[in-house]
């Protein structure tokens, strides 16, 4: 055990928890990483590439090494930062990243092959033989690849998702977050404030340092509490803000029970989408390291995280707790450390500063001008090898903290292509100009690192924000606190042969970056590519700055000169399943059902998706055991006696207004102000283009009173389309829209006796052929006075007709036209059976209206009017469109037996299957009982003209060829005498 | 009167009511509405003797309300109405506007609860608006979990979500489950 005095965990609590199988003992306020180390465990993990033993390096989200599979089963999660996994009672991980035990990797031999492995390593190995790639070397090399392994289960939990809205948005709650958000809250703003961590305070829980006399823990509670009495503030802990979007918009991910074992009812995580007028950024900033030869082993780490660990956690950085520590550091920050492991009681080793005049800063051993430069140790650092002054001495040490500066968190700051600028005093990147408008960099993040000028920075950001949003601030007192100034040596790295790590997670060293370097892979865009530096789950949060100082060296440049490291959203890794952020399965997305839903589901009907639909497909009987059987029983019932089918997804579009037939003649391409009240008109409508684009029909209920129908598919976008065109193309037009889809349940009744069939429902109405011809519609009252539409169309052909009536009589209408039409033989049908009725008549549907057909294509040349213009007409005339002579036809296998396949290709008989030879396509396939073979629509070159040719479907991805002969494309009553009758 | 039966929109005899701590979501069923469009030209009118608001607002007078949708364009709202031709009466009313039946095109979930903060914390689950621009008196359009919803904050206690009625099982289950997650504080 390691376990210091003090901290900030509730010892008067323990947890036991596994790693590896191992029980540990931890407490409240521990991380999974804090907890093992003061159980004196340093290795967690083996390295990506090389297997190398790993340990915790940083005390944060930057971390690059401690990487576990959180939890069991399907709740198992890989790639969990041990660093901010808030530990809790019977919490069980795994290293991962090993085969066989931790300490006795197999995979461990990778490293005795690392100069094979070296930078562009896979783009230039395994390039042949060239079939070795997909069938071996790529399976291998993604067997090998990864790190954590997924559980293969569904995730069990529930996520959620919401929307905030506020003035300030302070993103970060250490010094300068909580600095903003007591001035913005005091001063009645609506603040938001967020922070990754589950304990507000951000450093100064890590450092030692007091605050008007106090620890600053007790400065943070105060602060806390107030913030949290203000109704006008929402404080988030747990909360990563990950992005920022357009209009001030933030992503932030609320980790609502990730701390807890199970979630019980609560969501495991929220995403949250914050809209703020302003936002103040305030995300501190991370300390890099210097490498140096095999810098990588388990203990040896940040020691910002060192004081971190330490201080807050009171956990020992060592394997035994007397183990001697060293620090090199670059910069007095790095001192601190071992100042505060002396208060703490642990062993120091000294401080070794590549400084000649590095100041001696308190009661330990001090190396100036020296480097480490080569450590020891299989699984844990057992000596470190001091130079100075040429000099070079073994020393026994347990951990090592690295000092190398600090990096200002700016990756939110640049996510609008906001570029960080270098600032030469501080060494490394502030924010620049250009990032996300609104957002204000403060406290660490802007480049003041000391507490005092974080806090200072962060009211002063406050007040800015809340100046601009003329909200009055009022003064915040702030408490005293240290102002040390951190003075730091340019010193990125430590040459020597050895290899010496840049990115721990990656296992880029900088000999990799030499290579990329001699390479010419110079750019850093290119060096992070042919080295994977930067990349998986850190995004290079350790790594970025000191190899683009390395490489700066090397190319003999300035940093600034070299390159800019920024960066994209998200900040820190975001599960899908809390992006999805809602349902899966069933409820994955909204569907709608239409009026006869429950109705057909008592019938036991199939439901099939159609868009956001879900429709009957086709309404088994008992005794049928294949779909096919209860589709062509529901079809021939239709042409010999009547079918119901609920078409209400069709689209309904009311269309009022004075110039409502002009608006109608201007959209359809066809002539529509002509058409007569109580009379329907089959309408086509083109896009701008020319290409059809839906069709459906237009009745006339009144001189100022149309109803448009539309195809289900296009029901938003041609409603869409219309208000596009009465707004802003005909604005002059006297015209009112609204859309009625859902207002009315429309059943279609079908068949020779559907006549005789609404004759026993309607209330006084003649429904006689002179009375009430083809293409005829009326209101009327039905079942005793029911307000209802009546519409005299066909979609398969017969005798038939649509009746709407309000959505709420839907379902009770189709019951009692199936107990009026029993002894008719009443069918219910569903899309199945419908699709086999339209191809059997002929009518295009989605299939043949893609976007990628005229109206000449589809038979319909006529309907494009030349007496008017319409949205389309001029440049459905156009050169290339007017030519195109495909056709639609009809498509009957020679041998009845044989099946038309919808997507197959035409070709003449004995042609050479290609494009040049290509002659059409088959759109629409379906077993006609009326034929008693598989019909198809399709288009076909000259079509039109070669009725009787016989032709070859072909489909080359399957294999299949069928000789098929060109017919008319309606198989059923071609002269139209049915639907008249 | 006819003698078919009508199902609610979420497919029941009645319509369905349920608490989720202190807030309360039912079904509204006879709740009749019209759309009401003016022609070129026209003035509004004050149909049942109702002022048609403005710009995002909802206004209501002896059980008839009404909520702006677009310039010159209302729904119209008619407690206890549902199953008549509302329609023809608010024709009655404004004459030679557009006027169309809209009663059976919706859904309207009615959300009470005591405390206002708790329908502003629902609807931080449910909609990107600021529940602060929601007050009593004024209504929106907005997307919600991929379906286009109107808003009516019809006083503190109580926010109307209408929606379209064949996707009620969707607006329900939505609703409910974000409901069903609020904290007890909230």
């Amino acid at each position: 055990m390691t376990r210091l005095s003090g901290g900030l965990i509730d010892r008067d609590t323990t947890f036991a928890f596994r790693f590896n199988g191992k029980t540990y003992k931890g407490h409240p306020g521990d991380t999974l990483a804090s907890a093992l180390l003061a159980n004196g465990v340093q290795l967690m993990g083996r390295s990506f590439k090389y297997h190398r033993p790993r340990g915790v390096f940083s005390a944060g989200s930057e971390e690059p090494n401690a990487m576990v599979e959180l939890r069991e089963g399907a709740r198992k999660e890989p790639n969990t930062r041990a660093t901010v996994a808030e530990l809790y009672d019977g919490l069980v991980a795994r290293s991962q990243n090993h085969v066989g035990p931790l300490k006795y990797d197999l995979l461990a031999l990778n490293d005795l092959f690392a100069p094979f492995f070296a930078a562009g390593f896979y783009y230039k190995t395994f390039m042949w033989p060239r079939a070795f790639w997909e069938k071996l070397y790529e399976p291998m090399i993604r067997n090998a690849a990864g790190l954590g392994r997924l559980s293969m289960e569904a995730d069990p939990d529930a996520y959620d998702k919401g929307f905030l809205h506020c003035d300030l948005l302070v993103i970060g709650g250490g010094a300068a977050g909580l600095a903003a958000a007591l001035t913005a809250g005091r001063s009645g703003a609506r603040v938001i404030l967020a922070d990754e961590d589950f304990q507000f305070g951000g450093r100064l829980l890590a450092e030692s340092h007091l605050l008007d006399e106090s620890p600053a823990p007790e400065w943070v509670a105060k602060t806390e509490e107030e913030l949290r009495s203000f109704p006008n503030v929402r404080i988030l802990p747990r909360t990563t803000v990950f992005g920022v979007y357009d209009h001030g918009i933030y992503g932030a991910v609320e980790r609502v029970s990730d701390h807890l074992a199970d979630p019980g009812d609560q969501v495991r995580q929220t995403l949250w989408r914050i809209t703020a007028k302003r936002a103040i950024l305030a995300a501190g900033a991370t300390e890099r390291h210097i490498p140096f030869a095999n810098n990588d082993r388990p203990g040896v780490m940040l020691a910002g995280a060192m004081r971190a660990y330490v201080n807050r956690w009171a956990a020992g950085p060592t394997h035994k707790a007397d183990d001697p520590v060293a620090i090199f550091a670059n910069n007095d920050d790095g001192h601190r450390t071992a100042l505060d492991l002396m208060a703490k009681g642990v062993p120091v080793l000294g401080v070794i500063d590549p400084r000649a005049d590095a100041p001696q800063l308190g009661d330990y051993e001090l190396f100036a001008g020296a480097v480490v430069d080569e450590t020891k140790g299989r699984l844990g650092l057992s000596s470190i090898r001091v130079t100075q002054n040429g000099k070079s001495q073994w020393h026994r040490c347990g951990a090592l903290g690295v000092a190398g500066g600090w990096n200002p968190n700016v990756h939110l700051t640049s996510h609008h292509r906001g570029r960080p600028v270098w600032d030469e005093t501080l060494l490394a990147f502030v924010p620049g100009q250009g990032g996300p408008s609104g957002l204000i960099p403060a406290g660490a993040a802007a480049g003041n690192g000391s507490t005092a000028a974080a806090m200072k920075s962060g009211v002063e950001a406050a007040k800015s924000a809340l100046e601009q949003l003329d909200i009055l601030s009022v003064s915040t007192p702030l408490p005293k606190a240290e102002d040390d100034a951190s003075v730091q040596a340019a010193f990125w790295h430590v040459p020597g042969k050895g290899r010496a790590w840049v990115d721990f997670q990656n296992d880029v060293t900088v000999k990799d970056i030499a290579l990329a370097h001699k390479e010419n892979m110079r750019p850093v865009e290119h060096l992070k590519r042919w080295t994977t530096l930067g990349m998986a789950t850190d995004q290079g949060k350790t790594a970025n700055i000191s190899a683009l100082a390395v490489m700066a060296e090397l190319a003999e440049k300035s940093i600034p000169e070299t390159g800019t490291t920024i960066f994209r959203p998200p900040y820190t890794g975001v599960s899908l399943s809390v992006l999805g952020g809602g349902d899966t399965g069933a409820d994955f997305r909204p569907r709608r059902l239409t009026p006869t839903h429950h109705w057909a589901k008592a019938q036991d009907a199939v439901f099939v998706e159609v868009g956001p639909w879900m429709r009957a497909q086709y309404f088994p009987r008992p005794g049928e055991v294949h779909w096919r059987e209860s589709v062509d029983r529901e079809a021939k019932a239709v042409r010999a006696g009547v079918g119901l089918c609920d078409v209400t997804t069709l689209g309904k579009v009311d269309v009022q207004g004075a110039d409502a037939g002009e608006f109608l003649n201007r959209l359809y391409s066809n002539m529509m102000g002509t058409l007569a009240v109580g009379k329907v008109r089959y309408g086509l409508m083109l896009r701008e283009d020319g290409h059809a684009y839906d069709d459906g029909t237009c009745a006339r209920l009144t001189e100022d009173h149309y109803v448009v129908t539309t195809t289900t598919a296009n029901a938003g976008p041609v409603y869409r389309n219309m208000e596009f065109a009465r707004q802003c193309l005909w604005s002059e037009l006297d015209v009112q829209l609204i859309s009625t889809t859902d207002a009315w349940a429309q059943i279609a009744v079908a068949g020779p006796k559907s006549r005789a069939l609404l004759e026993r429902i309607v209330d006084d109405f003649d429904l006689s052929n002179e009375a009430f011809p083809f293409m005829g519609c009326a209101e009327l009252t039905i079942c005793g006075g029911l307000r209802a539409r009546l519409f005299r169309i066909s979609f398969s052909g017969e005798l038939a007709y649509e009746i709407a009536v309000p959505a709420r009589y839907g379902h009770a209408l189709m019951e009692r036209l199936m107990e009026k039409g029993a002894d008719l033989g009443v069918t219910p049908y569903g899309t199945e059976a419908l699709g086999v009725l339209r191809i059997e008549k002929g009518h295009a549907a989605g299939a043949e209206l893609n976007g990628q057909t005229t109206a000449q294509m589809l038979g319909l040349g006529r309907m494009v009017s030349q007496k008017k213009d319409a949205i389309g007409a001029i440049m459905s005339r156009r050169e290339g469109l007017a030519e195109d002579r495909r056709r639609l036809v009809g498509l009957k296998p020679v041998d009845p037996a044989s099946t038309v396949t919808p997507g197959a290709h035409l070709f003449a008989e004995g042609a050479a299957r290609s494009m040049e030879t290509d002659q059409g396509w088959i759109t629409s396939a379906a077993f006609s009982p009326h034929v008693g073979s598989s019909i198809g629509l399709g288009f076909l070159e000259e079509g039109d003209a070669r009725m009787g040719e016989i032709l070859v479907a072909a489909n080359p991805l399957e294999g299949q060829e069928t000789r098929v002969e060109v017919v008319s494309a309606h198989f059923v009553d071609p002269e139209g005498v049915r639907l008249r009758d | 009167m006819t003698d078919l039966t009508p199902i609610t929109a979420l497919g029941a005899e009645t319509a369905r009511m349920q608490d989720f701590g202190v807030l309360r979501i039912a079904e509204s069923t006879d709740l009749a509405l019209a759309s009401l469009s003016l022609r070129a030209g026209q003035d509004a009118p004050t149909p049942f003797g109702l002022t048609l608001p403005d710009a995002g607002g909802w206004a209501s007078q002896d059980g008839q309300a009404a909520f702006w949708t677009a310039p010159g364009q209302w729904m119209v709202e008619a407690e206890g109405r549902a199953v008549e031709d509302f329609a023809a009466a608010l024709k009655a009313e404004a004459p030679g506007c557009s006027i169309t039946e809209q009663t059976d095109g919706w859904v309207t979930f009615e959300i009470t609860s005591e405390r206002a903060t708790s329908l502003e914390a629902l609807m931080q689950k449910l909609v990107n608006l600021d529940p602060a621009c929601l007050s009593c008196g004024t209504a929106a359009r907005t997307g919600l979990e991929h379906m286009s919803v109107y808003l009516i904050r019809r006083s503190d206690t109580c926010l109307a979500v209408m929606g379209m009625r064949t996707l009620a099982d969707s607006l329900w289950h939505t609703l409910a489950t974000a409901a069903a997650r609020l904290p007890s504080e909230a």
